[in-house]
């Protein structure tokens, strides 16, 4: 746990000292803002569809600010520590694969929360001058949780498999948009069973659901579970790397 | 302490180490040498747990590094060829991070920390940032976090390697001291540093130990017969004569302006040369025996001539002094 503990400690200072970090979280910001005044704009007219404001600021391009996250977030973390040669040095310590991936994993996902933060003061806005349903905002925050917990697994296991940033990227970049892009078999294929299983893997259709405030369970078992998948594989693609 | 036991790696088809079993000793301070390429980083990986050996065992004080992998690494204390910092952080900072990484309490980090900095004089610099460091500091951080937390074994890659020589001096005042109380076993190619350092020797080459042994009797035992060098004024044409009628000379070679006159392990042969010049009234510019170094001995094994491999036991043509 210490080993787990100091890993996630340095990780957590390094994106803060690191300039990437302002650069993400400059633009991460100015995109929200800009999506949120679009929406308080949109929704003051009369003719707007009703719902809870909310709601809605969590469709739109949030998958896509998640993906963008997913890549640069965790494109460094593993990657960083091969190409330099700092990885001989850490992996002699007594410490295992599974706690350094745990260790890094864990402190990109708390910056990732991190970023998403100010964006509570939106809520607050909008409850200064209308009501807000705090239950489904939560869902929303829930849903961004999971699927960035997903996405930043799966970009830390690209990140071990091989010591270059960019591959890094270009690699969960792909599979990421892959995943995203899975739904649309169902526009081509007609069978209903792979409807089926095809909505359990329609990332934007949880997203909805979830901003909406139904909680299902069947959702956050699949990210959980495949959260934990991914990170398990990132851990032993750490350890592959000794025998080649 | 370490007990290393036929060691093979193979990356794909290429045989990086080929069956490496050796012993150190507690204490002992022991040089692995070899040519770039023999096989030296690849066998001190293994040792420290970084790389998984093809076949063959490790342990390290009596623990098995494949069945308790963290006990065996607490052992030891690692300094890789290449010194990979975090280039953000601090000295101080990296050594905390380090030290809880090897699992010392808050406590037990301070202390270490503190004796860390001490021994390794770096404390002008413990609040700087370590991309800042010079090539010597980044050296002596890695050695600090490599003595942290007290392990009874230290392990240095090419300590020496791209600093200057009064940072060489200075490394290796600091690696005695530390071969004081530890075990330790050190990789280089610079032989006068194994020679200054060393207990005992072993020269690897091709992925073997081709010999093993104090440097005295590696020296001893593979640089052919004791020499004297004599240089004559005016280098009389007569003298190589002269000289190969003592009484057990060898041979008598020229070299440069003087002559090497070989003569059996066991006599002293100085005496008679001077005589033998006085008695002809020439003039000895020079007479002094010729020590053959661990260098000699290190180039007759690794020189992959096939001609110097069949004979691998006659005189050298040239014997450095």
């Amino acid at each position: 746990m210490r080993a787990v503990w100091a890993t996630y400690l340095r990780e957590l200072r390094a994106y803060f000292v690191s300039p990437l970090a302002y650069v993400v979280m400059f633009f991460f910001l100015l995109v929200n803002g800009f999506v949120f005044a679009f929406l308080v704009n949109a929704l003051s007219n009369p003719a707007a569809p009703a719902g809870p404001p909310m709601t809605f600021f969590f469709g739109g391009i949030t998958l896509l600010l998640l993906l963008i996250l997913g890549v640069v977030l965790t494109m460094r973390l593993v990657s960083e520590e091969l190409r330099s040669g700092s990885i001989e040095v850490l992996m002699t310590a007594p410490v295992t694969e599974g706690q350094v991936i745990g260790g890094k994993y864990l402190a990109v996902l708390s910056f990732f929360l991190f970023l998403w933060l100010p964006t509570l003061i939106y809520a607050a806005i909008v409850e200064r001058h209308s009501e807000v349903d705090w239950g489904p905002v939560a869902a929303g925050y829930f849903a961004v949780l999971l699927i960035g917990a997903f996405f930043l697994a799966i970009g830390i296991f690209a990140s071990a498999m091989t010591s270059s940033q960019l591959a890094s990227a270009m690699v969960t970049a792909v599979l990421l948009l892959l995943l995203l892009l899975l739904p649309l078999l169902g526009e081509v294929f007609t069978g209903e069973g792979l409807r089926q299983v095809l909505s359990y893997v329609d990332l934007n259709e949880h997203l909805q659901e979830l901003s909406r405030g139904i909680v299902d369970t069947r959702r956050l078992v699949f990210y959980v579970s495949a959260t934990l998948f991914f990170l398990f594989l990132a851990s032993r693609a750490l350890e592959d790397k000794k025998w080649r | 302490m370490i007990e290393a036991q036929s060691l093979v790696r193979r990356y794909g088809d290429f045989t990086a180490v080929d069956g490496i079993s050796f012993a150190v000793g507690e204490g002992e301070i022991v040089g692995m040498l070899g040519p770039n390429g023999a096989g030296k980083t690849t066998t001190i990986r293994m040792i420290t747990g970084f790389l998984p050996p093809t076949s063959g065992k490790v342990t390290v004080a009596g623990k098995d590094l494949f069945e308790s992998p963290r006990e065996a690494r607490r052992q030891v204390g690692y300094l890789p060829e290449n010194v990979a910092l975090y280039n953000e952080m601090r000295v101080e900072e990296y050594l905390a991070y380090r030290a809880r990484l090897e699992g010392l309490s808050r406590a037990e980090t301070r202390e270490a920390i503190g004796n860390a900095v001490d021994r390794c004089l770096l404390t002008e610099v413990r609040r700087q940032i370590l991309g800042t460091l010079s090539k010597g500091y980044r050296q002596r951080v890695g050695l600090a976090t490599a003595i942290l937390h007290r392990p009874r074994v230290l392990v240095l890659d090419e300590p020496t390697v791209g600093l200057d020589p009064k940072q060489i001096i200075a490394i290796r005042e600091l690696i005695r001291e530390l071969g004081r109380e530890r075990t330790l076993l050190l990789s280089t190619h610079i032989l006068p540093e194994v020679e200054l350092l060393c207990h005992r020797v072993m020269i690897i080459d091709r992925g073997r130990i081709v010999v093993e042994g104090t440097p005295e009797s590696l020296r001893e035992s593979w640089v052919g017969n004791p020499g004297l060098r004599v240089t004559l004024k005016g280098a009389p044409a007569e003298a190589a004569e002269a000289l190969g009628q003592i009484e057990g000379v060898l041979e008598v070679r020229s070299l440069g302006e003087g002559l090497v006159v070989e003569h059996k392990a066991g006599t002293d042969v100085r005496e008679e040369v001077f005589r033998a010049a006085v008695e002809r009234g020439w003039v000895l510019l020079e007479l002094a025996r010729e020590r053959a170094t661990l260098e000699d001995v290190f180039v007759r094994l690794t020189t992959h001539d096939t001609a110097q491999e069949s004979d691998s036991l006659a005189p050298q043509e040239e014997v450095t002094a």
